[in-house]
């Protein structure tokens, strides 16, 4: 503005945020982590809406998926390639083999015995991690996919290919998922069930069958995930195990139904988190950004509701 | 439910199983077999543990030694290694002619950062173990929590410190220099190579105010501005910091890490790939980092770009008596090391050797008093592990082990990159230690 003054030196100044050309390269690995986030999220939901089961054992299969890999890859001299196959079957089959063991005896269950029930499992996981994988040495573990090795320069940084996959995995996911429920015959049994149960059944619809379809995709996506995440974030059974909650921040603002808006919510935390990390005054409450995020979303949802409830006078 | 459906379900579930164990099971069997080539060479390695006693060959069979420790074993937390490896040591010597025919008989208590559960676990040591001696000790809270106790009891532990007061009290000395002096040493080395800013990034745990201080001091005497950083650990978003450190240290200032090795190797891959590794002049570690496992995942790209400050002597390559007994103790009585040769096993074996040491000396009953005395008494003791002897000493603090290593990543594994190097005075805490020991004839 002509004689006007600029106020963004001074606001930048009086509150020590960094400069918008600081910021840029945080957008990019906030954008990567993300996609990943919105990956899990958008397999907790699917899972969700098929069986009602809050999956809160998602991350803690894919570490073990990524750890296996790791074994398999140093030790055994496995192909990467097989290996990180390997992970993701062995993401698929184990919460298969879940879903088919307990899902039958859950289903009529409360959602909250359901979503315990899945914690369980994570614990199992990350005790056998524990005792397989052990940290008493002070052994570090890492997965570097091959596209680490190559990317281009944005910002003065080096964006990899496995952030662009990250992202990219997170986008097609949620387009395919969307797709599949919406077009597919699975997927409409899928939206069924997530209405009835019961009813679905006596139509005619194979429930577990479905069910166990769903339960697959769910492991398929929690291995994919594991891998990405070993890769980007740490291979580390604890770290993965507990990653789950920004993921679940996601899917608790897409309200465990909006595949959509599960993946926007992941990218606003994953972005969010990555840009509080250079303000000095609040980098270390960054890791608080999922639960606050996902509180202020329920909080105004819940208050759009009541709204709209006393409008129609109920 | 017809009995086919049951029967095809729980076979199905087996399967399933099956599949799982098999996979586990297949990478752990096939690791088995790169180690092959190391059991010749452990099998010579332990032939050398019958110098560990004062009679090879001779079992123990005297009235036992009680001798005791407290360790960190949780989720994510594990110190255990270090108890285990002093075990180890303690079971050769009792193999080889225990102490003057005495074995020692080792108790272990492990914690899970429990303020209650540790002086519990010191009484039940004490009151129920009966042990005359702690020694091993690698615990977060333990030296905070016990040394009330020891004092009042007359009990000088030897340890591997974490807790400030493994090295401010008088009743605690440590074999290592633990996270604010190895920070101090990799400051230091920065400084060396002319870093004009230091960046000190550390884990955001208690304690974190007191370690800082010491690089701070560092920094301070040689005029040079330093930012100090914490992260949440496990670090998630390692790029978002590695881009934050890069950016406040310039291109002619040094990033200091002191994380434990997997939160560390993170931020030192993520700077990789993003491409910054070079926008600073170095990077730094403390110790943690000073493992091969670390070197191994960061690989060629991090050759002599990583400066870590040892504690201890690397023994990769490292020859001598002291090694190859360290080698064949870890090879024959060692199993439950599961680090095997590293850091944590060093210290394991420098702490056991010195307390078999001081337990010699000692004429008649072994009681906390004795015991005590001698442990209290160790004057000069020498380890090819240590670039310094080792003092424990009637002092107000015990930093004894003040001289130390700097090693950098060289092919998968850690070299030396500097030599035996005093923990600079700056820092007051090793300038009061150094007055105090001076003071003191020692």
């Amino acid at each position: 503005m002509p004689g006007g003054i600029d106020l963004h030196p001074l606001i930048i100044g009086v509150l020590g945020l960094p400069s918008w050309l600081d910021f840029q390269p945080f957008i990019y690995t906030g954008l990567a982590l993300g996609g990943v986030y919105a990956l899990s999220g958008v397999g907790m939901v699917v899972l969700y809406r098929a069986t009602g089961v809050l999956f809160l054992a998602f991350g803690a299969v894919g570490a073990m998926g990524a750890l296996i890999a790791w074994q398999l890859i140093n030790a055994a001299g496995l192909n990467q390639w097989l290996a990180y196959l390997i992970c993701i079957l062995f993401g698929g089959v184990v919460t298969l083999g879940y879903g088919i063991v307990f899902g039958r005896a859950l289903a009529a269950r409360e959602p909250l015995v359901k979503a315990v029930a899945t914690l369980g499992l994570a614990l199992i996981l990350l005790g056998l991690m524990d005792l397989l994988w052990t940290s008493s040495g002070g052994e570090s573990r890492s997965i570097t996919l091959p596209t680490d090795n190559s990317g281009f320069i944005i910002s003065q940084i080096q964006v990899t290919w496995t952030q662009v996959i990250g992202l990219a995995c997170g986008v097609v996911m949620t387009i395919v998922t969307g797709a599949f429920l919406r077009f597919t015959k699975l997927g409409t049994a899928m939206r069924a069930l997530a209405n009835d149960r019961e009813i679905t059944a006596t139509l005619g619809v194979p429930v577990r069958r479905v069910e166990a379809a769903a339960w697959f995709g769910c492991g398929i996506l929690a291995g994919f995930a594991g891998v990405l995440l070993a890769d980007l974030v740490a291979l580390d059974a604890t770290t993965l195990t507990f990653l789950v909650i920004s993921s679940l921040a996601a899917a608790l603002i897409g309200r465990l139904r909006s595949i959509v808006v599960t993946f926007v919510a992941a990218i606003v935390i994953g972005l969010v988190d990555a840009m509080i990390t250079p303000i000095q005054s609040i980098t270390n409450y960054r890791d608080m950004t999922p639960f606050v995020l996902a509180a202020v979303a329920l909080l105004v949802v819940n208050r759009q509701r009541a709204n709209s409830l006393s409008r129609e006078g109920i | 439910m017809s009995t086919f459906r049951v029967a095809s379900r729980a076979r199905l579930s087996l399967a399933l199983t099956g599949a799982i164990g098999v996979t586990v099971l297949a990478g752990f069997a096939l690791s088995g077999t790169s180690s092959s080539a190391a059991t010749t060479r452990g099998a010579r390695a332990a032939d050398a543990t019958s110098y560990c006693g004062t009679k090879p060959g001779v079992a123990a069979t005297g009235t036992p030694i009680n001798l005791g420790t407290i360790d960190t074993k949780q989720a994510g937390t594990d110190f255990s290694d270090i108890s285990s490896m002093a075990a180890a040591y303690f079971a050769c010597v009792n193999a080889n002619g225990g102490i003057n025919g005495h074995p020692i008989k080792y108790d272990v208590q492990y914690d899970q950062t429990q303020p209650a559960q540790i002086a519990a676990a010191a009484k039940a040591l004490i009151q129920t173990d009966k042990v005359v001696g702690i020694v091993g000790v690698t615990d977060i809270l333990e030296c905070t929590i016990d040394q009330a106790y020891w004092k009042s009891l007359g009990i000088f532990e030897i340890d591997s410190g974490i807790a400030p007061e493994c090295w401010s009290t008088p009743n605690s000395a440590a074999v290592n220099m633990g996270p604010r002096y190895s920070s101090d040493g990799a400051v230091q080395y920065a400084l060396e190579q002319h870093a004009t800013k230091i960046v000190f990034d550390q884990s955001n745990v208690p304690g974190t105010g007191y370690i800082a201080a010491g690089p701070a001091a560092i920094a301070g005497a040689a005029h040079v501005p330093i930012t100090q950083l914490t992260e949440n650990v496990p670090v998630t978003d390692a790029s978002s910091v590695a881009l934050k450190e890069v950016d406040d240290a310039g291109p002619n200032g040094a990033v200091i890490l002191n994380f434990t090795p997997p939160d560390a190797l993170v931020i030192l891959q993520a700077a990789q790939k993003l491409g910054i590794v070079n926008r600073v002049k170095l990077w730094g570690c403390s110790t943690p980092c000073n493992t091969d496992f670390l070197a191994k995942s960061l690989g060629p790209a991090w050759n002599h770009k990583l400066f870590v400050n040892a504690e201890l002597t690397d023994p990769d390559g490292a020859t001598g008596a002291e090694f190859a007994l360290y080698r064949g103790i870890l090879t024959k009585y060692g199993s439950a090391v599961s680090g095997g040769i590293g850091s944590f096993s060093q210290m394991g074996f420098v702490e056991a050797k010195f307390a078999v040491k001081a337990l010699e000396t000692i004429k008649g009953a072994y009681t906390i008093k004795s015991v005590n005395a001698a442990f209290e008494g160790i004057k000069n003791y020498k380890s090819a592990m240590l670039c310094s002897p080792w003092t424990y000493g009637n002092l107000a603090l015990h930093i004894p082990n003040n001289v130390d290593y700097t090693t950098t990543t060289d092919n998968g594994i850690m070299v030396v990159a500097q030599g035996c190097h005093k923990i600079s005075s700056a820092d007051p805490q090793i300038a009061k230690y150094r007055t105090v020991a001076a003071a003191h004839g020692l």
